[in-house]
Order: structure tokens, then C-alpha cells, then sequence
């Protein structure tokens, strides 16, 4: 290798240095963090020097561990239902999201019916709005008018069934959060699915209707395996916000509906901020996504519609 | 299989009429091609046959019965598109089992076909490929043999060959004329090449603007066009077009122009004695002039050679005549130096004549 040529590679490796050091330097701050007791934490002077300490996931996880931790004599975190509301929702909404966006996308590309334009234009301008703004409009509605009377057949059937007073709301319940993130991720994934409709080739379809194939087999058949790429970068994108979200599940779900970012703020407290279990809840609050962008972003393949048409 | 009839058959696009009133008939087991240039409305018609375009106006009939406001799946058609337009998250087998597939059809019959077909075409080895790793040609036998494994009466091909490259292109109409021999069924062909259309058709229908200009053997439309738009578009290298005037002189008929003077004599001299019109065009095949030095000039063309194109055992020459260019097919052995003026006699046979206003013919 030549002098200038490795001078190059030098400063090409410096600035890989400095970017994966900007990017995995908070998660290992975190991860060494998640390990230490509160002083050690708060202290700052020990750095590396710490005695590893497993107290923190014996915390965070207290309510589904098969034993009592020694130090902890209450335990106060709800993780493991506060994990499993998160995944329900989260699956769910990514789920939904998905099923209508490709529909939505495909009649927004392929069928010709009045306003399709503006419907797909609108579709974006949704996604200007930020959430916040949805969040006072959709706490009212939730919490007084999308309510089913306790008096009622099917209200009162599920008041018998779950118990509870007044009537029974979307507020506070897994569908009222679920509805709300599905509303605020669709013009995102219609807008990212249509781009990969329209590089389906018109004539494929017409070969499968020739072939005779309806319109869903077409769909299902024939355009759906060839937009898998697609779907998969949407999912990933709507698991992701489906799962972080804070705002908006802070005002909509109640103490039996809680997902994990609120768990983890509800350890701040105004005299104590419980910092290990912070970074302990927020180690485990990673692993899902990361599991499940590693299982998607495999059905991310360039050139899915490679040889289906003369180039 | 079927007789197809297409009845006064109108598409528009909002206001815009691209095909106006096709009156077609095709009987079974006949090989039509229609064939046009660009924007004549063949792929169209086709499309409509197929149901992948709406019928404005007219029907078309199938066996007598109309389809026109059937879905394309129950036409019993089966169709090669001019892109491949194959499955590409499908291998080889099941793209040419996917119809099967869909009708739900056993599995050992699926299983039967597909060996068959692909042996048909000569695909046995790629079937467990995707289309993504075959080349050109391999990837059109596909998309022919999805069609074939279809058994349906009806066959339709959108330009198939237009995508493949000159010699894979020749090699893929020789197979398609025996595989038309081979399997009985009523194939429409749509193409913009002319040699295509000769070589391939029972039939061939040219169509121009959106209209049908003419339809017939092969043999008819090269010999006898209707009209100076046939007349130009089948053959190669194409018809010389030459503006003249009838004359009468001594009870002969002579057409004349700027640097020619021609006998009639015949059946075409009789025609342009009962034209009423004065004003035509001469219409003389490349291969109908033959160099002749010793030749009659009442019968012969004079023009200047100024361009050879040497083909083989054929030479195109691209000569002046006046202020028209004329193309002469020669045997390549013929002594010729460019720029000389040499005599062609005119195969009296060939000559054909157009009104220059109606281009219609004599």
C-alpha cells in the first residue's frame, strides 16, 4: 500500500472512530452503568472501577423473577406486565399499520377513483402534525366520547367481565393507544409503500390477471411478495415508534396499561432519581427492537423485482 | 380453437379516439399478426381482446358469444408480453404453473404439464431458477411456456421478441413458426416488424391510425397492397415512391417524371387508362429493377448511383432519379462504381400505382 493511500485510510478510520464512538458511547455508558449501585453512579470519580452489581435487573424485573431479592423489601416495578403491554401494543399497532398501508397504497397507486391526488397528499400533511398536538383532542374524545354506556349490552358486558365503575372508555384501555398510533404512523408507511408499489411492474399484474388471478390474489400473489422490502423497512420504522412512544401513552394508558417508557420515568421521582434502575429498564427497554429489526431487515433484499421485465 | 370476431370495435381515451370501428375476423387455428408502426393502435386491440382494456364501443365475440365485459381470466386466453413480465419471487416451475396453481388444478396434472412444457421449450434444466438468473432468451421461453401450460384456445403475444437481440430474435421466430405448427390454436400476434409479421402469419393485418388499411396472405399484401401506406410498409428494404403524371400517347400509357419515362403495359396500364385522375405516384420494388445495360428505355429506369450497401450476396444501391432517391436490390456481383448512371429494367409485374391524393392504389 502506497503513502498517501494509507494517509487516506488513516483519517478514514479516524472519522469511523469518532462516529461508532458517538453512537454506541451512550449505550455502553448505560450498559456499565446499568451494573453499578446509585453512589457509585452519582459519584462519578470510580469510572471503570466498580464492583459489578446485579442489583439494578433484580429491580426492574422484581415482579417476574422466581425469587426475592435480598436488598429489596417492596417490590414496586410492574415490568413484566408493563413489557408485555408494551409488546401487545407495539405488535399490534406495527400490524395494523401495516395490513391497511399496503391496501391503502396500493389503491392509491393503482386505481384511478376522484381525489386520489388529494388523498394522497393529505395523507402526508397528517403526518406534519406533530403528536402533541393530537394528544389533547384525543385524551377528550378517548376519556368522554368514544364510550360505551356501562347500562348497555355490550358495555355492560364487559364492565361484568373486567370489573370497574362508569363507563366503559378507549381511554386507559390497550385499543385506545394501539388506535392512535396506528392514525399517526399510516401516512407514513402509505407514503413509504406506494414508492415501492409503482417500481412493480404494471405488467406483472396483467400477466397474473390473464393467468386468472382476482384482484387480491393479485395483490396477495403477485405485489405483496415483491413489496416485502418495503413492508419490512415500514415495520421496523412503526415498531420502533409504536415501542418508545412516551407522550402520547403517558396520557392515554391507565396503571394495568403502562408500556415500559413510562415505567422508566416513573423512577424519577422529586427527591430521588433512581438512576441504575433507570439504565437497567432502559438495557432491556433495547432488546426487542433490536431482535426484531435484526429478524426484519433480513426481508430487506435489493432487487426483489430483478428479471421480471427487459430492463 | 375459436373463431374470434371483433365487431366495430372503439377505444377512446377521454375524447381522443385511437381506434376507430376494427372490423375483424379471424377463424380457428389461424395465425393473425397485426402489424403497424408505433401508436397504431395494434397493442390496443390486442389489450382489448385480453381484457386489459375496456371496449368503449362494439363487441368482441368468441365463438359467436360476447366477452367484452368478461374479466380476463374468463376469456380462456392465454398471453406473452412484450416485457416477459415474469414472477420474479417465483422460480422457473412455478412461474409456469402459477395459472394452474390459481385453477386449483391436482397436483400430479401440474406436475405433468409443467415437465411438458418446459421440455417443449427446452427449459428442463432451469426449473428450480428464478427468472433474475436466466438471460434474455431463456427468460422469453419462460413467459412461452407460461402461456402454453395455460391450454387455453386463445393465444396472445404482445412484440414477444422485440426485447431479444437480432440473432436470438431470428432464432425465436423459427421456434415460434414450429411451435404455431405444433399446437392448433388461434394466435394473434402483434408486431411493428414487418419480416416477423411475413414469416410467422396465416394472416397478417396492417393497421395505420387506428384503422385496418389492409389484411391478407402475405403473399397478397406484398404483392397487391392496397394503398401507398401498405405498399411502403411490408418489405425490405421498403418501396421507392415516385411522383408522375399519365399520359396518353399513341393509345399507350406512359407515366412520366422528373427524370423518368415509363411504358405502361398490362393489367396496370389498363387501371391507370380508366383513372380518372391524372396525378399518381409510381411505386417500384428494390427487387424489381434489374441492371440491364442493353435495356429498353420505354421499360427502364436511368439513375445515378450513389451509395452501395454491400449485404452479402445482395447489394442495396442508393441511387438518384431526379430529385426522389430510389434503392435498387443488386446481385453483389453486379459491376457497379459509384456515381455512375446506369440502366434498370423495370419488371413491368411490379409496377405499382397510387392516386397521390387518395394514396389509394390503381
Amino acid at each position: 500500500m502506497s503513502t498517501p493511500n494509507s494517509r487516506a485510510n488513516l483519517a478514514f478510520y479516524a472519522v469511523i472512530a469518532l462516529l461508532v464512538f458517538m453512537s454506541v458511547g451512550p449505550v455502553l455508558l448505560m450498559f456499565i452503568n446499568s451494573f453499578k449501585l446509585d453512589v457509585d453512579i452519582i459519584s462519578g470519580t470510580s469510572g471503570l472501577i466498580f464492583m459489578p452489581t446485579i442489583q439494578n435487573y433484580e429491580q426492574a424485573l422484581c415482579d417476574v423473577l422466581w425469587y426475592e431479592p435480598e436488598h429489596l423489601d417492596f417490590c414496586s416495578l410492574k415490568f413484566g406486565g408493563a413489557f408485555i403491554n408494551s409488546l401487545i401494543i407495539a405488535l399490534i399497532s406495527t400490524a395494523l399499520t401495516l395490513v391497511i398501508g399496503c391496501m391503502a397504497a396500493y389503491a392509491l397507486v393503482r386505481f384511478r377513483f376522484m381525489g386520489r391526488d388529494t388523498v394522497s397528499l393529505s395523507t402526508l400533511m397528517v403526518r406534519m402534525v406533530p403528536p402533541a398536538v393530537l394528544l389533547v383532542p384525543v385524551f377528550g374524545l378517548w376519556n368522554n366520547e368514544f364510550c360505551l354506556d356501562r347500562d348497555g349490552l355490550i358495555g355492560g358486558a364487559i364492565r361484568d367481565t373486567f370489573g370497574g365503575r362508569g363507563d366503559v372508555c378507549l381511554a386507559g384501555t390497550h385499543s385506545g393507544i394501539i388506535l392512535i398510533y396506528v392514525a399517526m404512523n399510516l401516512p407514513f408507511v402509505i407514503w413509504i409503500l406506494q414508492s415501492f408499489i409503482v417500481q412493480v411492474p404494471r405488467s406483472l399484474e396483467e400477466a397474473a390477471r390473464v393467468d386468472g388471478a382476482g384482484p387480491f390474489q393479485v395483490f396477495f400473489k403477485v405485489v405483496l411478495p415483491l413489496i416485502k422490502p418495503g413492508l419490512a423497512a415500514a415495520a421496523i420504522f412503526t415498531f420502533r415508534i409504536a415501542w418508545n412512544e412516551y407522550l402520547l401513552a403517558s396520557a392515554l394508558s391507565d396503571r394495568d396499561t403502562r408500556t415500559v417508557p413510562i415505567l422508566i420515568v416513573n423512577n424519577m421521582s422529586e427527591f430521588n432519581v433512581e438512576w441504575g434502575v433507570i439504565m437497567a429498564t432502559g438495557m432491556l427497554l433495547a432488546i426487542p427492537p433490536i431482535i426484531f429489526t435484526l429478524l426484519a431487515s433480513r426481508q430487506i433484499i435489493t432487487g426483489m423485482t430483478a428479471g421480471a421485465v427487459k430492463g | 380453437m375459436p373463431t374470434i370476431r371483433l365487431d366495430n370495435l372503439v377505444k377512446r381515451y377521454g375524447n381522443v379516439e385511437v381506434l376507430h370501428g376494427i372490423e375483424l375476423e379471424m377463424a380457428e387455428n389461424e395465425f393473425t399478426v397485426l402489424v403497424g408502426p408505433s401508436g397504431c393502435g395494434k397493442s390496443t386491440t390486442l389489450r382489448m381482446i385480453a381484457g386489459l382494456e375496456d371496449v368503449s364501443d362494439g363487441e368482441i365475440y368468441v365463438d359467436n358469444k360476447p366477452v367484452s365485459h368478461l374479466e380476463p381470466k374468463e376469456r380462456d386466453l392465454a398471453m406473452v408480453f412484450q416485457d416477459y413480465a415474469l414472477y420474479p419471487h417465483m422460480n422457473v416451475a412455478q412461474n409456469i404453473s402459477f395459472a394452474l396453481r390459481l385453477a386449483r388444478r391436482p397436483k400430479s396434472e401440474i406436475n405433468a404439464k409443467v415437465k411438458e412444457v418446459a421440455e417443449m421449450v427446452g427449459l428442463t434444466d432451469f426449473l428450480g431458477r428464478k427468472p433474475g438468473a436466466l438471460s434474455g432468451g431463456q427468460r422469453q421461453r419462460v413467459a412461452m411456456a407460461r402461456a402454453l401450460a395455460k391450454d387455453s384456445g386463445i393465444f396472445l403475444f404482445d412484440e414477444p421478441l422485440s426485447n431479444l437481440d437480432a440473432k436470438l430474435r431470428g432464432q425465436m421466430r423459427a421456434e415460434l413458426a414450429l411451435m404455431s405448427q405444433r399446437v392448433q390454436k388461434n394466435m394473434i400476434y402483434v408486431t411493428h416488424d414487418q419480416i416477423e409479421a411475413m414469416t410467422l402469419a396465416d394472416r397478417i393485418v396492417v393497421m395505420h391510425g387506428g384503422y385496418i388499411q389492409q389484411q391478407g396472405t402475405p403473399e397478397e399484401l406484398f404483392k397487391r397492397p392496397v394503398n401507398k401506406f401498405v405498399a411502403g410498409f411490408m418489405g425490405m428494404p421498403p418501396m421507392n415512391f415516385l411522383d408522375g403524371a399519365l399520359e396518353e400517347r399513341a393509345g399507350e400509357m406512359w407515366v412520366t417524371g422528373d427524370g423518368f419515362d415509363l411504358r405502361l403495359s398490362g393489367e396496370i396500364a389498363a387501371k391507370a387508362k380508366a383513372h380518372s385522375s391524372r396525378e399518381v405516384t409510381l411505386g417500384i420494388r428494390p427487387s424489381d429493377l434489374n441492371f440491364a445495360e442493353d435495356a429498353d428505355p420505354a421499360t427502364a429506369l436511368t439513375l445515378d448511383v450513389q451509395v452501395s450497401e454491400y449485404i452479402g450476396a445482395q447489394s442495396v444501391l442508393l441511387c438518384k432519379c431526379g430529385p426522389a432517391q430510389v434503392m435498387v436490390e443488386v446481385n453483389s456481383e453486379t459491376p457497379v462504381a459509384l456515381g455512375q448512371t446506369l440502366t434498370f429494367a423495370v419488371n413491368q409485374r411490379g409496377v405499382h400505382l397510387f392516386d397521390r391524393t387518395s394514396e389509394n392504389a390503381l
